[in-house]
């Protein structure tokens, strides 16, 4: 590599004579994760300027350009089938760092999703609370007060054997403990409740963790704060924290795929500071309230460059920034450095100087620093200055716009099979499904996360009679003082299924989904996806990308429930192995009085059980064939038109009261379903599984079929449950057993303190 | 400049939760004939400060804010560098 | 007294965090309540002896690195002892410290406070028995009528939410604290008997949860009374009907006498 050192700290790379070979060399060590074609492209580029590019130039190109900020390889497929799908309720849908949803007439709440798998797999406990804090700004900088959290995590299963391990990876149980460690002590301190989330256990994980975090908060519909500026001369203010050279290049990381060396990469994880974070949130909430913010981002993939690019650029204006005024943590940092630079807890507010001291004197009280960065102006160039000497001068769209490709893809045929195992023991079968480590209590990371503070968690994450509490379907918060109306939270993800056919997992998510939300009496509002895959650089993966987006997009544009927000996370993929297709969800839904919210656990002896929906014999990627080890590639069909009769009919009963508790149906079927309503009540049950027809026993029991859920009614109601659902009544809750025949058979019949013990003993010596 | 070092733990006779927990985990890998796992905290304070000046100063740092007499013991040295 | 409206100040600094729901609690009584970041007590912009009473939220103040509290106490310390000496001994006012906040009384010398007030703490809030932070339900028994408690019921409901709440202190003070009565709530089972873990949720000595110094107006308290103001923040409400939560009695204890 050519370099000719032009001020200090800034370098003139000679690209314009490099061969392929060169480039390719150029890209590597300047850590820059551009392909041959791109550094082309970059090439070609700079000839026609006639001039060779300063490395904060090539930096702040291959910045904008990576998977991770450009959406490269998904975007035309994410266009096809995620956006775009109408909805009056949505406000700002995949424009601004968050997607704004209309909560009542004069506020909206705010949420996403988003991934932060490879920083999390080498070091986790950093790695997640940075995508905890990351998130939170995400929310924070559309103006919205952040009021609830999600993280949904997937893993190898924790007795993975140590020798099998590729070298370089570190065992599930660590990784456990410590994403555990680093969302609790992150979340906690900066006084969000994380409400909902999931944590999945599939070998398919055991390279390539994945943590996605979700947040959602509430605005006043006067406050809110676009991603945007479209005028010039604004002033661009830092707040927060200083830049060092922690996370420099995180954003090529997470476009890369992870192998041996990821080790030594540590330091491209960047390290949050909540307790820096916490005063932050009330600055910029603080200013809101005030008015004096005409544009806010947060700095978190990408940093400043992409912040300001992305900022300038959607509102047709550019910028100039003076590099030396950002304040740093580190003497003798390089302009490149602090333009790419991924430090935490830091927001780029654009605003007019007649407000400046009015912000300063908020930071003031907070102990926050500030620094005015440059200002926006008119016209096409972005400049960076560097102590008065220009160090970047390009067309803002060049660098930001990024590049798009087409990726070829193939579709796995899928041929039906399905295995018929012999008949289980099945009292063994239903204790070994309660402590597998899917079913079993995730009690143990649900507590550590403080779920209520702000007071506003209705419907808690775990639910029942205190200190006996089960696994619910969906959170309720209700985020104003002086309304019922509530927002129910859930998020969903079905890698077991994905891997036989990512098209009809995708379906079966969306109907998960709205599952979860109607159980406890919500009406499905929006969703964020975050869509996790393997090298879409093959063909097969991309296929299932594109599988998976298509049925995502089917299922909620028949349903009306619109995509406001998501993240694409690519290239999880170790060792050759890519992980099984992941499309999470997280939904939200709206109650509008949440003095009609249904919780999971069995309420009183004597109420009636209901079964809704249809059980068939669907066993592919079911829990109950994972655990005997039997084949089926015949995964759960889903009828859409039949999961929006049901739904409907459900949340009408609820409204009148008459069903007391409700559970989807979907992990171990409808045995565990009862199960866990039996564990949250500590009461018992008795089943009879006649009413499901002639079906094998073990298929009744453990079947995940689709658009199912048990439902307790009201004793004496029973006339008006069946004139309002479509249902076949299956039990009654009593006793302190659950006992299930089927017809004059008994299947079993166990009693509710071996449950417990079993359910409660999954992970029990798996962590802490 | 001056170096100054502390250690502060738990009294003998105070549970040590996290080192309890840290010894089970240790198990938990396999790692046998474990007799006691005790956590401590270190502190490394640079100080600009003429050496029994600065001693009296870290005292205090002690006494205000880095140690709970009623559960902790602690070792001090200041050092000039 | 009843009827008449007090300045309370809801203290906070970086990392605090349930001062709004503490806020709120206040302000559906009416009172006179403000937000006071200590910096602006430090700036002379606010004044502790102008409130009535002083309440310290819950939270991670200082993110509760070297232990819990101990930051903001020693902070505290340094703007206002005097001030803070001199609240103590006026009967007529009190504080209130809730989770992160008792942390922060018993740091400052202010609780247990058998003999008053302390130069250095005689107790301490230690990492819980388990060894993780727990966010659960706990139940509790009133011991005794004070000024915090005259209006709760004998056995009430609240949530937990740290991982520094095992009260412990020397068997001396324990016995003092004792014979003083200064033990307000202790945890219990659901029926009201001796608490086993997660009962008592941290293994606290005598499952103490809540105490007032000896003069009687100074009161720490793990559990979060501000996080159980309403009946539908009670986590059973499906299941159990409740005209208001159970942390409202403290707060209506608070207000209502003197």
């Amino acid at each position: 590599m050519r370099a000719r050192e032009l001020y200090p700290g800034v370098y003139e790379i000679d690209i314009l004579h490099a061969t392929d070979d060169e480039l390719m060399e150029i890209s590597e060590s300047m850590g820059l994760a551009l392909s041959m074609e791109e550094m082309r492209r970059l090439k070609d580029f700079f000839a026609s300027l006639g001039r060779n590019p300063t490395d904060v130039e090539i930096h702040a190109i291959a910045q904008g350009w990576s998977e991770h900020c450009s959406y490269k390889s998904s975007k035309k497929v994410l266009r096809k089938y995620i956006f775009g799908i109408p909805s009056k309720h949505a406000l700002i849908v995949m424009q601004d760092d968050a997607g704004v949803v209309e909560f009542d007439e004069n506020h909206a709440y705010v949420f996403k999703i988003e991934s932060h798998n490879h920083p999390s797999a080498v070091e986790p406990y950093g790695g997640a609370a940075t995508g905890v804090g990351g998130i939170i700004r995400d929310i924070l900088n559309m103006g919205a007060k952040p009021i609830a959290l999600v993280d949904p995590l997937f893993f190898a299963p924790p007795d993975y054997p140590y020798e099998k391990l590729n070298p370089g990876i570190k065992h599930p149980r660590y990784l456990l403990n410590g994403v555990v460690a680093g969302i609790r002590d992150y979340g906690n301190r900066v006084g969000i409740p994380t409400v909902a989330g999931m944590t999945y256990f599939h070998e398919g994980f055991v390279n390539n963790i994945l943590v996605n975090a979700g947040c959602l908060g509430i605005v006043r519909k006067d406050k809110i704060v676009r991603s945007r500026v479209d005028k010039p001369s604004l002033l661009l203010v830092m707040v927060g924290g200083r830049t060092g050279r922690d996370g420099i290049h995180g954003v090529n990381f997470a476009s890369r795929i992870l192998g041996e060396k990821s080790e030594e990469e540590r330091q491209a994880v960047q390290l949050g500071n909540p307790i820096l974070k916490e005063p932050l949130i009330h600055v910029i909430l603080e200013a809101n309230e005030m008015g004096i913010i005409k544009g806010m981002k947060d700095l978190g993939g990408g940093g400043l460059g992409s912040v300001v690019g992305e900022m300038c650029y959607s509102g047709g204006v550019t910028a100039e920034i003076y590099l030396d005024k950002v304040p740093l943590k580190e003497e003798g940092m390089a302009p490149w450095e602090i333009w790419v630079s991924e430090s935490q807890e830091r927001m780029l507010l654009a605003m007019e100087e007649k407000d400046l001291d009015r912000l300063r004197e908020i930071c003031e009280k907070w102990d926050v620093e500030m620094s005015m960065i440059g200002k926006t102006k008119e016209g096409e160039n972005l400049e960076l200055y560097w102590h008065g000497k220009k160090v970047l001068d390009l067309p803002l769209k060049f660098v930001t716009a990024g590049v798009e490709y087409e990726r070829p893809y193939k579709i796995k045929k899928v041929e039906k099979m399905q295995e018929l195992p012999v008949e289980p023991n099945y009292r063994e079968i239903f204790l070994r499904l309660l402590s597998s480590f899917n079913i079993g209590s995730k009690e143990w990371i649900i507590r550590q996360y403080d779920h209520e503070v702000q007071g506003r968690t209705v419907i808690k994450p775990l639910q029942g009679v205190i200190g006996y509490e089960s696994h619910g379907d969906a959170a309720i918060i209700k985020p104003l003082y002086d309304s019922w109306k509530g927002i129910a939270i859930t998020t969903v993800a079905n890698p077991q299924l994905g891997e036989i056919d990512p098209y009809k997992a995708a379906l079966y998510t969306v109907d998960e989904a709205v599952r979860n939300l109607v159980s406890v009496g919500a009406r499905p509002h929006s969703f964020s996806d975050c869509l996790n895959f393997g090298n879409p650089e093959k063909e097969e993966i991309m296929g299932e990308f594109v599988e998976s987006c298509r049925g995502l997009g089917e299922a909620a544009r028949f349903l009306g429930i619109p995509y406001v927000s998501g993240n694409v996370s690519f290239y999880n993929e170790a060792f050759g192995k890519n992980i099984p297709p992941t499309a999470v969800l997280m939904a939200v839904g709206i109650i509008d009085d949440i003095r009609y919210a249904v919780t999971s656990d069995f309420k009183e002896e004597g109420n009636p059980i209901y079964l809704v929906g249809e059980t068939k014999e669907e066993m592919g990627g079911s829990e109950y064939y994972r655990l005997i080890g039997a084949k089926s590639t015949t995964v759960p069909e889903v009828d859409l038109e039949e999961l929006r009769k049901r739904s409907e009919e459900l949340l009408k009963a609820m409204k009148k009261g008459v069903i007391r508790a409700c559970h989807d149906i979907s992990q171990g079927g409808l045995a565990i379903a009862a199960a866990e309503m039996c564990l949250g009540g500590n009461i018992g049950a008795e089943l009879d599984l006649a009413p499901l027809g002639f079906m094998r026993a073990d298929f009744k029991l453990f079947s995940e079929s689709a658009t199912r859920w048990l439902c307790e009614v009201q004793r004496g109601k029973e006339k008006e449950f069946e004139s309002i659902v479509k249902a076949r009544k299956i039990g009654v809750v009593s006793g302190n057993t659950l006992r299930v025949r089927d017809d004059s058979r008994w299947l079993f019949n166990v009693h509710l303190n071996i449950m417990r013990e079993r359910w409660r003993a999954a992970l029990r010596d798996y962590v802490g | 400049m001056l170096k100054a070092t502390i250690i502060v733990r738990y009294k003998q006779g105070v549970d040590d939760p996290e080192g309890k927990s840290i010894k089970h985990s240790l198990e938990l890998l396999n790692f046998k004939d474990i007799q006691e796992v005790r956590v401590a905290k270190y502190y490394e304070i640079y100080l600009d400060k003429p050496l029994e000046e600065g001693k009296r100063e870290v005292e205090e740092m002690i006494r205000k804010l880095l140690v709970n007499p009623v559960i902790h013991d602690y070792e001090m040295r200041v050092e000039e560098l | 007294m009843w009827g008449e409206i007090m300045k309370v100040a809801v203290l906070q600094i970086e990392g605090t965090n349930c001062e709004e729901e503490s806020y709120a609690a206040f302000k559906h009584f009416n009172q006179d309540v403000e937000y006071v970041h200590l910096n602006l007590v430090k700036r002379g912009k606010k004044r502790l002896e102008d409130y009535d009473i002083l309440f310290i939220p819950g939270g991670f103040s200082a993110g509760d690195y070297v232990r819990a509290g101990s930051i903001f106490a020693a902070r505290l310390k340094a703007i206002a002892w005097k001030e803070l000496k001199k609240f103590v001994e006026d009967e007529n006012k009190r504080i209130i410290g809730v989770c992160n906040g008792f942390q922060i009384l018993i740091e400052l010398g202010l609780l247990p406070g058998v003999d008053g007030i302390s130069e250095v703490p005689e107790a301490a809030l230690m990492v819980n028995d388990s060894n993780r932070f727990e966010c659960r339900w706990v139940y509790l028994r009133k011991e005794r009528d004070t000024s915090f408690s005259k209006e709760v019921p004998e056995l009430i409901a609240l949530p937990v939410a740290h991982a520094e709440g095992k009260f412990f202190t020397t068997s001396k003070i324990l016995e003092e604290i004792e014979e003083n009565r200064q033990v307000v709530f202790r945890y219990v089972s659901p029926s009201g008997g001796k608490a086993e873990y997660p009962w008592n949720p941290n293994g606290s000595l005598n499952d103490i949860a809540a105490l007032v110094n000896s003069y009687g107006n100074v009161m720490g308290i793990m559990p979060h009374p501000e996080r159980a103001f309403h009946w539908y923040q009670h986590p059973d409400w499906t299941r159990k009907k409740r005209e208001v939560g159970d942390g409202y009695y403290i707060f209506k204890s608070l207000l209502h006498h003197k």
